[in-house]
């Protein structure tokens, strides 16, 4: 088990920058996920850990071991690396048994026969695999076929797993099954482990660590706790959290003394503890971001102590299981509010309520977060 | 009952006299082959034998028996070792990344679509040079040289179906460029064997053109060669040239019968008859 | 780092490229080498003469008839395979019972070596026994009995028959292919927009095969101008040079005069007439692939 080190890493392909000057280091035995839209240059990454792609330009180091440097010419080939890996579409040898795809890895590298035996055996066992042994991955459910490319990455006892969309072939309940399975199962090998997902619930709920990634860039780096409460552009803000930040976009202005968000349909004052922060904003447009469940409806609001009331209309009221989305709009600026129970019918006015010691705001030029 | 529209009734006599067609040649042949020289004057090719007798099928034999072998023996060869480094060649285009792979994959493209009398003349001297001319080893090198580029377009069209995952697994597993070939992409290659060798079979044993430059007239001559010269030699005698040439076809008209759906995937790979 | 594994693979694509480098690209160009020197007779010689072997050939009776053959073969040939081509695969593909019989039958005679079918067109063609003047004498159609491949008229035309017999086959599974690729869902379609029978395959099917038409167009020029071991065997260039073609004209002047240089301008010719053919369509093709 070690840590993984990435320095400036840069892969091209043809005209299309498929991850551009990323720079990671990643713990041993942490589970660290890999965050971004399909296309953005996650699996890349990966790949140019394990050595299946070379990059153009970067270091990446397993533990103390310098393992690829274009410019130093050094590159490990990926069969000495010791790192396994698992694909979306898991890359079952389709000619072999199950018993035969778990062993390969310790068959080419000359395992003894007994040794192999009871790897496989112990490791199907953990994986509640055994019955399947003697089957072909064709006569395999999608679940199956997922554990048997799991045990297949387990079975040597790699120093790091790259795991590339491992669940996202399965329905959706057996997704949720098996990301507290796996979640599990890394806790007690403790193998450094990189994830990579487009989903941010699965980020959220497996990792120690997320990478957010978009368009080959790396946009944050952090736990789900600083990536869901301190987003640092809106990139993060938009992509985290369901349903989604609301962002309204505004001017800072002064006004008696205070200082205002100008949002055309309403005025928001800035409440005082950021006020130092945005003080050089000022005739700057900005965007606001609040979550939906940092809106109430007035008659829920206790103890609250920053607020700020908006009359607001209900055009469609979603619920979603113990909770009520409320979806609002006052003239052209439309709100969304995660509700426990509503009092508002649709079509009427309702007032909502704003917790503003919650809001985020971002520069509206740059995306990137003012606070 | 529906009575047919007569339309569908127009369709199948036009089917039906098409197969008329195409199948006779191939019918009087086979009636030729089993008549007396009497019921060649008195039978019409169409039909059946008075008396049937074997007897030109007998004498044919006896003249073609050892050209047959000889074909036998450089196709079989041939055909496995143009398949052999065929699959190897696909294997190494599909699925390892270098520089120039597309240049490599044109160059033996046109390999495809060459005139072979653009390379007759130097093909001789080759041959005798390395002490080949009139030799079955000679026959061997020019069909598995010539056959190269066709089963390296056959097996690399059949390899970039097994996705690209499967290889970085295996890498990743601890299997080197060979031990993937051997292990993972050899035993998922049934299918583009046997296509490639149907048809590697059926193109070399039709060969005229390398039997008859490189070996004519010689002990090792190629039993399409030994026809040729049949007819040449027996001009009145019809059921013995006919006979011969059923000995000829024999091969392929097996493999046509048994394995036609393979050779069908080889001509609709792009595969040309040279 | 390039390890024992790769190295053995490495190898035998080595061996594939020697092999293919030497037999197809260097003897092409010892060929057109050849060709610029006066070999004649049995001990090669290369005292190179420049293009004297190729200014004698446009003087060439033998040659401008051989090239003429060949180009009435590209021009009967060719559309001819075609067409009957895409007209057996239009009947097969309107749901015929036995299809895989019919489609079976037709394409047989493609996968018999040429000797085979010159051999059995020799016997079709035959002058007092063979199969089709007899069967005209015992129709009543005795005015239609003919010399066939014997009479100068009409040898080259029976040719191309017969190639045509050969390879319609071909054409029809290719034709056939790419109808059965067109979605049925258009089909549907069109059906439902009113076209039907004659004006579906017209309008909507046909326009949708210039790809197979135009991989099989390839592959058919490129015989017709290589054709040899049928028309070889057949007639041997006979009567006198009515069916004589560039590839026997080759073949005889280099293996049977030793006109070696000669013998080895003419291949270079039909070596460049291929490449004309060849190099726009590999060009097409490598493109697509590209996108
Ligand atoms: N082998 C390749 N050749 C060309 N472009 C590629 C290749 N692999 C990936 N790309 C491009 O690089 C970008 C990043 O791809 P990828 O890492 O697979 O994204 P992700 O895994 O995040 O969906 C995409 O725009 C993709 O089109
Ligand atoms: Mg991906």
């Amino acid at each position: 088990m070690v840590s993984v080190t990435i320095k400036d890493l840069t892969k091209q392909y043809g005209t299309c920058v498929a991850v551009k000057d990323l720079n990671l280091e990643i713990k041993d035995g942490e589970f660290f996920v890999f965050l971004g839209p399909s296309g953005c240059g996650k699996s890349t990454t990966l790949l140019c850990i394990a050595g299946l792609v070379k990059p153009d330009k970067g270091e990446v180091w397993l533990g103390n071991e310098l393992v690829t440097s274009p410019e130093r010419d050094i590159y490990m080939t990926p069969q000495k690396r010791e790192v396994a890996m698992v694909f979306q579409d898991y890359a079952l040898y389709p000619h072999m048994t199950v018993f035969k795809n778990v062993a390969f890895p310790l068959e080419v590298r000359g395992e003894d026969k007994g040794e192999i035996m009871e790897r496989v055996k112990a490791t199907a066992e953990l994986l509640g695999i055994s019955q399947l042994l003697d089957r072909k991955p064709g006569q395999l459910s999608g679940g199956q076929r997922q554990r048997v490319a799991l045990a297949r990455a387990m079975v040597r006892k790699p120093k790091v797993f790259l795991l590339d969309e491992p669940l996202a072939n399965l329905d959706a309940k057996l997704r949720v099954k098996t990301r507290i399975e796996l979640k599990k199962l890394q806790q007690k090998l403790g193998v450094t482990t990189i994830y990579v997902t487009h989903d941010q619930v699965e980020a959220m709920t497996m990792a120690d660590r997320i990478m957010v990634q978009k368009d080959g860039v790396t946009e944050q780096i952090g736990t789900p706790d600083e990536l869901y409460n301190h987003p640092s552009n809106l990139f993060v803000a938009g992509f985290i959290g369901s349903p989604e930040m609301n962002f309204i976009d505004c001017t800072l202005i002064e006004e008696g003394n205070r200082l205002w968000l100008d949002a055309k349909e309403f005025k928001i004052p800035v409440p005082a503890k950021i006020v130092p922060e945005l003080k050089s904003y000022i005739g700057e447009d900005l965007t606001m971001g609040i979550r939906p469940e940092d809106l109430y409806e007035r008659e829920s609001v206790k103890g609250i102590t920053q607020k700020n009331a908006l009359r607001m209309t209900a055009d469609i009221i979603e619920p979603v299981g113990p909770y009520l989305l409320l979806h609002l709009s006052k003239g052209r600026c439309p709100l969304v509010a995660r509700v426990k129970e509503t009092t508002a019918r649709i079509g009427q006015e309702v007032d909502i309520e704003m917790d503003l010691s919650k809001i985020h705001m971002f520069d509206k030029k740059t995306t990137e977060a003012i606070i | 009952m529906r009575s047919p529209k007569p339309r569908r009734v127009i369709l199948y006599i036009l089917l039906v006299f098409s197969v008329f067609l195409f199948l006779l040649p191939l019918w009087a042949c086979i009636t030729t082959s089993f008549k007396t020289v009497k019921d060649l004057i008195y039978t019409t090719p169409v039909e059946p034998p008075l008396s049937p007798t074997v007897a030109p099928l007998i004498t044919a034999f006896n003249i073609m028996v050892r050209p047959l072998l000889n074909s036998f023996t450089f196709t079989v060869a041939a055909m496995i070792l143009s398949c052999l480094l065929g699959s190897i060649n696909g294997y190494i285009l599909t699925k390892i990344k270098f520089r120039g792979s597309n240049i490599v994959f044109l160059f033996f493209t046109i390999g495809i679509f060459i005139p072979y009398q653009a390379v007759l003349v130097p093909l001789v001297l080759t041959m005798s040079k390395l002490g080949l001319y009139n030799q079955i080893g000679g026959l061997i090198l020019a069909h598995t040289a010539y056959g190269i580029p066709i089963t390296t377009l056959l097996f690399r069209n059949f390899y970039g179906l097994i996705p690209d995952s499967v290889i970085m697994a295996a890498k990743t597993d601890g299997a080197g460029t060979w031990t993937i070939y051997r292990r993972i992409v050899l035993p998922l290659s049934l299918l583009p064997f046997v296509v490639a060798a149907v048809f590697q079979f059926t193109s070399i044993w039709n060969d005229f053109l390398f039997g008859v430059v490189l070996a004519r007239g010689s002990e090792v001559q190629p039993a399409s060669v030994a026809l040729a010269n049949l007819k040449g030699t027996t001009e009145f005698q019809w059921n013995v040239q006919m006979a011969g040439t059923l000995w000829y076809a024999l091969p392929v008209l097996v493999i046509y019968l048994i394995l036609a759906k393979y050779l069908i995937r080889g001509y609709m790979a792009g595969a040309v008859k040279g | 780092m390039f390890t024992k594994d790769r190295l053995i693979t490495s190898l035998f694509l080595l061996l594939s490229l020697v092999l293919v480098g030497h037999f197809v690209y260097f003897c092409i160009g010892w060929n057109v080498f050849v060709s610029l020197s006066d070999w004649k007779g049995l001990a090669p010689s290369y005292n190179i003469v420049g293009f004297d072997q190729y200014l004698r050939l446009f003087h060439d009776p033998v040659f401008l008839t051989s090239l003429k053959n060949n180009l009435i073969l590209i021009l009967l040939f060719v559309p001819g395979t075609l067409f009957l081509g895409l007209f057996l695969a239009i009947l097969l593909d309107l749901k015929v019972r036995g299809e895989g019989v019919f489609r079976g039958i037709y394409l047989l005679p493609f996968a018999l070596s040429f000797v085979v079918t010159a051999t059995l067109w020799a016997w079709m063609y035959n002058l007092k026994i063979g199969v089709i003047n007899t069967l005209l004498g015992k129709t009543g159609l005795e005015f239609l009995k003919s010399g066939w491949i014997t009479d100068p008229n009409i040898a080259l035309y029976c040719v191309v028959l017969a190639l045509i017999w050969q390879f319609a086959g071909y054409t029809m599974l290719i034709f056939l292919a790419g109808i059965r690729s067109i979605p049925e869902s258009q089909i549907r379609a069109a059906e439902v927009d009113g076209a039907s029978g004659f004006n579906l395959y017209r309008r909507v099917v046909i326009p949708q095969l210039k790809a197979p038409a135009l991989s099989a167009f390839v592959v058919l020029m490129v015989f017709a101008l290589k054709a040899f071991d049928f028309i070889f065997v057949l007639t041997d260039g006979g009567p006198g040079y009515r069916t004589y073609v560039l590839a026997l004209m080759m073949f005889r002047w280099t293996f049977s005069k030793n006109e070696f240089a000669y013998g080895a301008a003419i291949a270079t010719i039909l070596f460049l007439l291929a490449l004309v053919i060849v190099v726009p369509y590999l060009y097409l093709s490598f493109r697509r692939e590209k996108e």
